[in-house]
Order: structure tokens, then sequence, then C-alpha cells
């Protein structure tokens, strides 16, 4: 069967996944200003961007000839649960016949993950199955670790550029990834190529350092942030994300009691803020601004949809966050919105305001003369 | 002790429990009175941009009772009132978004969890926390939750009887309910008014829609009005429904609606910026669409114009009696 999926994250590996139990692939596209008018055409209005992009994805990705969609459900009480059952209603109204695979939670539904799992691993058999999973999220995590050594070094680079084109490389040697083995010596490849790419020097306590948090999806995904970390690259600034699929992955399928996520150690340090979880990656948000600040980084920029429900509670309580820890916070909120100067305007009075505080912060005289 | 009840939100579907609660426990409650520009302003000013109306106003009920006598201001945060649904999560998160929003309101929030699996609160579980807030024993405030889940269902009981709930609430105080009377019209409509009592109810936000449908010869029924049970039975042809307590309520309410022959059509009143509606308001056109019904959405917001308010009931309504009466 023709398969397609969310683009969002390493979609390298969900292909590896999907093509290992005998499926055609038809790679999503990375959404463009085409896809967002085809989104923002057949979504509802006051729907929250990622879904608006899924809609484009799903759209151009069937003209492509996909006949089914492979996605992630859930019941928390995030908007994000419920796509399927919305897209699926909507493409049916545009005439496309398709069908729809929901992987819902392990946890909370054991019965309709199996069985989602079942019906997409088709004549292949379960150890197989388990198997490939266990590749794709070695494939994963290395591809994550990669680039998250990345997100530090491009703010240094001498050409720019030379980071997203090593990374496009890097990307092409994984899809020749076939079993764990070739995954561990490809990420040995990575590394060599990633120390190749010529750097400046630099002082590691001059660099800025800033953490992004927010919502899984625009954080993530460079074409719904507008490119907020080549922007902040190019402006000199080391970033750290907090979101990666190979953590949420881990913190979803984390199958032994006693071993404890980082996410898990640090949530404890939200709780005085925000009581419970909403269903969101609030939660989490809120503990790694404070995990960030303790760990020395200079401000943290909160990305979130317009209208995202979740997110909105989080940005609620920044401004007593900040004021708390004394810490530069800025929230943004996005949507299919592309002009650039509202956000290249905040970045830079937000890293000057950053900048400020971290000089008054250290105590370094160097960076003072700056 | 006196405590002060904002009037906003669930307060229309919940203000004879907790005042039966409070006055079993002999508290004295103090409410907000009903929403004016005022209270708009205060809402709007002390919370984030982009954020739903009816948390604004909320907001701005909660300012303005902070600046009466009142010791604490009582925002229970609402968790789930049936088996695996939950509420939006910035109900989950209302004490939280306002302690840290509104000034002054530390130290004078009384914030109990509701998380129960009857809608009348009756199976509550943790008395004990609520109690010491209260600084009541935990029988007395069981006792109470009692007294007040019995008052609930009276109130729930006038709801299927066809009313709404400000007759509802009416009745229940025993007050001269102004006795509605039907404008003579031989061309009566009947038309369903679907949407969150906090948009509906509140007179700023709704513009009184009810009344305003009734002076033009429609009778008004709303999801209040109808059997939890039959809601649920409507709710079974998903596999999967929405996450939220009340969407599906409105969901299973819109099905009902629609299959039901004495309806003429629907409409929807949804606020700007609502996240369960942005998906409630595509499902219902699509279900609209099946049925052959007239439906309509009317987004509300905290602007004060009316006229586009009336100008599209009227139109909607005239359409309606024009399917419904053909002239020949």
């Amino acid at each position: 069967m023709k398969v397609t999926f969310p683009y969002m994250g390493p979609v390298l590996a969900y292909k590896k996944l999907l093509e290992a139990v005998g499926h055609e692939v038809i790679m999503p596209q990375k959404p463009t200003q085409g896809t967002f008018d085809l989104a923002t055409k057949y979504s509802p209005e006051f729907l929250c961007f990622p879904f608006k992009c899924l809609m484009g994805t799903y759209i151009e990705a069937l003209e492509a000839g996909a006949e089914a969609i492979v996605t992630t459900g859930g019941d928390d009480n995030c908007r994000a649960g419920f796509y399927a059952e919305v897209h699926r209603r909507i493409l049916a109204s545009l005439g496309y016949n398709v069908q729809f695979f929901v992987i819902e939670s392990l946890f909370k539904h054991p019965r309709d993950f199996i069985g989602s799992i079942r019906d997409l691993k088709g004549k292949y058999s379960w150890w197989h199955a388990l198997g490939t999973i266990h590749f794709c999220y070695d494939l994963i995590a290395a591809m994550d670790r990669i680039q998250e050594r990345i997100r530090i070094l491009r703010a240094h680079e001498k050409n720019k550029g030379d980071f997203t084109r090593a990374w496009r490389d890097i990307e092409e040697l994984f899809d020749t990834c076939y079993d764990r083995q070739d995954v561990r010596e490809t990420e040995k490849k990575a590394w060599k190529i990633l120390h190749s790419v010529p750097v400046e020097l630099w002082d590691p306590k001059q660099a800025m350092r800033i953490g992004i948090v927010g919502e899984i999806y625009v954080t993530m995904e460079g074409h719904a942030n507008q490119e907020i970390e080549e922007t902040l690259a190019a402006m000199g600034v080391e970033v750290v994300n907090s979101q990666y699929v190979s953590h949420w992955l881990k913190q979803r399928l984390q199958i032994l009691p006693w071993r404890k996520s980082h996410m898990e150690k640090i949530i404890a340090k939200a709780k005085p803020y925000l009581k419970l979880d909403l269903g969101g990656h609030e939660q989490e948000n809120i503990a790694h601004m404070i995990d960030y600040w303790e760990k020395g980084l200079d401000g943290v920029i909160h990305l979130m949809p317009f209208a995202c429900m979740p997110e909105l509670v989080t940005q609620s309580i920044i401004p007593r966050i900040s004021k708390d820890l004394g810490m530069p916070i800025v929230s943004l909120a996005l949507d299919e919105q592309r002009g650039t100067a509202n956000i290249q305007t905040r970045l830079e009075a937000f890293l000057d305001l950053a900048m400020g505080k971290k000089i008054r912060r250290a105590g370094v005289p160097g960076l003072a003369a700056r | 002790m006196k405590v002060g009840l904002p009037r906003a939100l669930l307060f229309y579907y919940y203000d004879p429990l907790w005042q039966a609660f409070f006055h079993a426990l002999d508290i004295e409650t103090v409410t907000s009175g009903a929403t004016t520009p005022h209270i708009v302003d205060n809402g709007v000013r002390n919370s984030v941009a982009e954020i739903c109306v009816p948390i604004k106003i909320f907001c701005g009920h909660v300012v303005e009772l902070l600046a009466t006598d009142v010791d604490a201001v009582f925002i229970p945060r609402m968790i789930t009132v049936e088996e695996r649904k939950r509420f939006c999560p910035k109900f989950l998160g209302l004490p939280d978004m306002m302690r840290y929003t509104v000034p002054g309101l530390e130290g004078r929030l009384l914030d109990p969890d509701i998380q129960c699996r009857q809608e009348s609160l009756a199976d509550a579980q943790d008395y004990e926390s609520l109690a010491k807030m209260l600084g009541k024993s935990g029988r007395e405030v069981k006792r109470a939750f009692a007294v007040a889940s019995e008052q609930w269902e009276v109130f729930r009981r006038y709801h299927r009887s066809g009313m709404n709930i400000d007759e509802a609430m009416a009745a229940l105080n025993k007050k001269e309910n102004p006795v509605y009377e039907p404008p003579k019209n031989e061309k009566r409509l009947t038309i369903a008014v679907l949407g969150y009592v906090y948009n509906i109810y509140d007179s700023f936000v709704g513009m009184d829609i009810i009344k305003k449908l009734r002076l033009m010869g429609a009778d008004v029924v709303t999801f209040e009005m109808l059997d939890d049970g039959s809601v649920a039975e409507k709710l079974q042809r998903y596999s999967k429904t929405t996450p939220w307590t009340f969407t599906n309520k409105l969901l299973g309410a819109g099905y009902d609606f629609f299959e039901d022959p004495k309806i003429d059509g629907m409409i929807h009143v949804t606020a700007f910026g609502c996240g369960p509606d942005s998906m409630l308001g595509r499902l219902l056109e699509f279900i609209a669409v099946d049925h052959g019904k007239p439906f309509m959405t009317i987004r509300v917001d905290e602007h004060t114009g009316e006229a586009h308010l009336s100008t599209r009931v009227e139109a909607f309504t005239d359409m309606l009696r024009r399917k419904k009466f053909p002239v020949r």
C-alpha cells in the first residue's frame, strides 16, 4: 500500500519503518507557501497551525498517489489527539478515498495500539516489526544527537550554510542504513563530517546560548517557525532545543519503571507554577525553562502556534517565571503569516536584553567591551 | 469567612450547586455582578492577548471580586466530571493562570481540585484538602457536597422539563419567573441554539440571543434541555469522541437536534479563539450538510456592537420561515 505520514521530525526513520514492513512510501514534502495556501483553504479558521500544516502535506501527498496516512492519536485534552478524526472527515468531503492508521497511546489503549501495529505490519512477523522499531528508534536517536550538536556549532560556522549542507549529506548517509550495526557505523562517519566543517574559534564563556521550548511541532520544524534556529545562528547564538522525537518516544515507550528520564527528574520544578499536566508539553516547558536557567543558559524563546490551548496557559505564567528567575523569556505565537520582520525585530530586541543580563550575571569584563 | 464566586465560565451551570454547598457550610458567598464593559476591560488588561474571551471575562470578574472585602475567590480546578473526558486545558490551568496574572490573588485563592465521575459531584472524594482550605471538618464538607448535589439535580430536572438556565435558576430561587409569552405569530419556528453556557447566558457576550430569537417568533431549545443519556447515545457512532466534556455534549446535542424533525434550524454560538469549538464547528457543518438543515455560526468576542448579531439572526429566521411556510 502507498502510505504517507506527517512531515515532522526525522521523517527518514518513519520511511524506513514503513518500508521494512512492505509498504511503498510517498514521502511528505517539506511544507512551502503552496502547502500553507492549500492548508488554510481547507482547514477551519481557528484550528491550530500544526493541524493546517498536516492538512496541506496530506493533500500534497494524496495528489502524489498516497492511499493511506499513518499518524498518531492520543486522548490527552490537546486538540492534537483528535486531529485524525477531523482530517479524515475533511479529506473525505474533498473526495479523497484515504485510509487512516492512527497509532494510539501504548499504555492507555494497548489494544488499539497493538491493533494498529498489526494492521500496518501485515504479513511480517512480530519479531521483525519489533526489530524494525528498535532499529528506527536507534536511527532517530543518532540523528537527534547530531542535530543537537549542530545547533551549538552552527553559531560559529566560518561559511554560512556549511552545517545545513553537512546535515543534508549526513541525512543521505543515514538513508543507506538497514540495521542497527549500520546506524552505529554511520553515526561515526557523521561525526567525522561534522568535525571537518570549518568553525571560528570561540570562547564558550562569551557565547550566547538560548533555549527553545514550546509546542512540539513548531519547535521542531523550521518551516513552521520561520527557521528561527538559523536566524539565531546567523546572529551568533547557540541554540538548545527542548523537543526531540527520540526524547518523546523514550518517555512514551519507557517500560522499565526504575529508569527515570531526564524529564521525570526535572518536572518537579514546574509544579509550583502549574499543578497539573494539561495534555500538551506545558509542564515540561516550564521545567525546561527553569532547568535551562540553572544550567546557565542566557534566555529562553517560547514558541507556540496561535491559540494553542495548553501553551496559552504557559504563556500566561511566563511573565511570573521570568520575574521570579530574572531570566529573559520571549513568547512567540506562530501561524501561516509568513512575514519575517516581526520575529526578526523581536528576536533582536530580546537578544540585546539577554546580552545585557549575561554581562551583569557573569560579570565577564571581556563581554562588556563587545 | 466570605467567599467570592465569579459570575463567569461554569458559574451558569454549577452556581446552584456551589451556593447550596457554601450555604450548608454556613459560609457567606458574594457573587460578582453581571458582566459589564468595565469588567471586560479589566479582564483584557490582566490576561494574555490571544486567550479566548470567556477566560478574559472570568479574569475581569476575579479582579472585580478582589476589590470587595471577600476573604477568598473560589476558582475550582475543574478536571473531570465524567469518565475518560476532561475539561479544556484552560480550565485545568485556570487557578494557576489566575494566580500568576491577577495581582493580589495569591493568598486569597480557593482552588480545590474537582475530579469526579458524576456531573453532580456527588462522588467527590477529596474532602480533606477542601475542608482544610475552608477550616471545616471533612465530615461537614462531605455532608455539604451531598446537599449541594441534590439541589443541583433539582436544577437539572428543571432543565429537562424545557427551561433554559435563566428560567431554571429563577425557578430554583422560587422567584417569580417572568412568564414568557410568545408573540402572536402563526408561523412559529423552533431553533436550536448550541453553545457553551458561558457564551449564551452571559448577556454581554451572547447579547441575549435567546430573547432576540423569541421576539422574532421562534421557540428556542438548548443542549441542557436534553437528557444526558440520549446525548451519549448519539455519539456511539464515533470510534473516538472529542476529549472535552462539554464539547461532547454539544456534539451529541447537535445530532439530536439535526435528527429532530421539529427543529427548523440551528445556530452555533462560539467565542473568538475557542479551541474545542474550532473542531466542533466543522463537525457540525458536516452533520448539517448530511441532514440538509440550515446551520449558522455566530462568533462572539469582547466587542459590543449588537447590530451584526441582530442582522444575522433576523436574516436566519426569515430564511427559515420562508423555507417552512413557502409563499406561492
